[in-house]
């Protein structure tokens, strides 16, 4: 699909100059046409967040208006559909010059998720020219105010290129386990993140493994259930306290020669808040 | 009238202070994922559980390094590379300020690994930390001696050779041992 040429009038009214003339002539008073081109409506409800009074973004001038012709920045959220081509290019030429450009969400900024689909066009910046990108799915309010006091030069820019070339020495990143196989461990991760998903499986698995050392004898499965009931009756978290036991149940018996008697009821331990 | 002016003085001034005061984001808030290059081995896993492909793992042109690359404004921050990183190489930080002015590659991080070269046909096929991190797991996962040897060797052997040699193996009529 062939994409949109700016016209030469459009473009020289746009360069960096006049750009910068308008960012120090609107300084604490700019108006937002917002343009939803084909997003999911995440992005719009993130905006309409930012206005709340919550955020007030009017502290330092900015207005939602309802027509092109009004404003000082356009906010283009979504793919850019094929059907929302045209509308855009509309929008577009119909705000006066110079004008900014703002790509919100990662779809407006790269076509996010639906950079290769079919039916859209992935970002605003493939049709045209895009000042501030700022990225996030969709963007907290804090991003968005960040970003357009970014696009005002109140706050500065944050996030540089960053690139490694150089690669130092790398440092051990295999722990030594404390079972003496290192499988027990990564099969105790495993189940931890399927119990408790990856944020808090991975401090159930720490605070699973920490029981387990302060039982002092690991191979022992008498001294373990003691240590591992006393945590599961110490702990404050519910989810935690009963993870642990499904985990000494399922994993620990596995790698230690267990009697039925070695594992842990869960209906006879005591948990929770007390 | 009055009624409301209480209700305001009851609950105070709520809005943020937001671009004149730091922001303070929720616990566990999912921002830009963080990189440390130090812990990264080039395994791919994070390349392959992007939802959008916003990291890429791949050879540069000439085949001399790996180069990991993450473009911030494809990411949709739903943390699976954090979820699936083995080493903690990536994991999501607090960071929300990340919008950036006409110039887009500053969303881009990347990393340069070398490569490892097949012991056998001398092409590239992985990188080289990958190949050390994996012999390190081994060497502490109770394998005997023997096994750790000939991992060694096979380590360094790209998949196509690999899969040759497991072919002429089978088909070369000998009794094979399995200890």
């Amino acid at each position: 699909m062939k994409t949109y040429e700016v016209p030469s009038d459009i473009a020289l009214a746009n360069n960096l100059e006049e750009k910068l003339e308008l960012l120090k002539h609107i300084g604490r008073s700019f108006s937002v046409f917002r343009i939803d081109c084909g997003s999911c409506n995440g992005c719009e409800i993130e905006i309409f967040a930012a206005i709340t009074p919550l955020w007030d973004p009017e502290r330092f001038g900015f207005k939602l208006v309802a027509n092109p012709r009004h404003a000082d920045i356009l906010l283009c959220t979504g793919p850019v559909t094929r059907q929302m081509y045209y509308p855009l290019l509309r929008a577009y030429e119909a705000t006066p010059d110079p004008k900014i450009v703002v790509a919100l969400g990662a779809c407006g900024s790269t076509g996010g998720i639906f950079y290769d689909a079919y039916s859209v066009l992935s970002g605003i910046d493939k049709i045209i020219p895009v000042d501030v990108y700022i990225p996030g799915c969709p963007p907290h309010p804090a991003s968005i105010i960040y970003g357009l006091t970014t696009a005002l030069g109140v706050m500065d820019q944050r996030l540089q290129k960053v690139s490694f070339e150089e690669e130092g020495e790398m440092p051990s990143l295999v722990e030594t386990s404390v079972m003496g196989n290192t499988l027990f461990e990564r099969d105790l991760l495993v189940q931890a993140k399927r119990l408790m998903s990856y944020v808090f499986g991975r401090k159930l698995y720490d605070k699973y493994l920490d029981a387990l050392v302060k039982s002092g004898d690991i191979k022992n499965p008498k001294a373990t259930k003691i240590s591992i009931t006393q945590a599961m009756q110490a702990e404050d978290d519910p989810r935690y306290a009963e993870c642990m036991g499904i985990l000494h149940n399922e994993i620990y018996t596995h790698y230690v020669p267990c009697e039925e008697e070695d594992h842990i009821s869960l209906h006879r331990v005591q948990w929770g808040p007390k | 009238m009055m009624k409301l002016l209480d209700i305001s003085k009851k609950y105070g001034d709520t809005t943020h202070k937001y671009p004149f005061e730091p922001y303070n984001v929720a616990k566990n808030f999912r921002g830009k994922p963080a990189y440390t290059f130090d812990l990264c081995i080039g395994c791919a896993a994070c390349g392959i559980a992007c939802p959008s492909n916003a990291i890429t793992v791949q050879f540069n042109d000439d085949k001399s390094k790996l180069v990991w690359e993450f473009d911030c404004g494809r990411c949709i921050f739903c943390g699976r590379c954090d979820e699936v990183c083995p080493t903690g190489a990536i994991r999501l930080s607090e960071e929300f300020e990340l919008a950036v002015k006409f110039d887009k590659s500053a969303l881009i991080q990347r990393g340069e690994l070398e490569v490892q070269y097949c012991t056998q046909c001398q092409k590239p096929f992985s990188a080289k930390r990958l190949i050390k991190y994996s012999f390190e797991c081994l060497s502490k996962a109770n394998v005997s001696e023997k096994r750790l040897e000939e991992a060694k060797e096979y380590l360094g052997v790209c998949p196509t050779c690999k899969k040759q040699a497991t072919v002429a193996n089978f088909t070369s009529g000998k009794e094979m041992v399995i200890e």
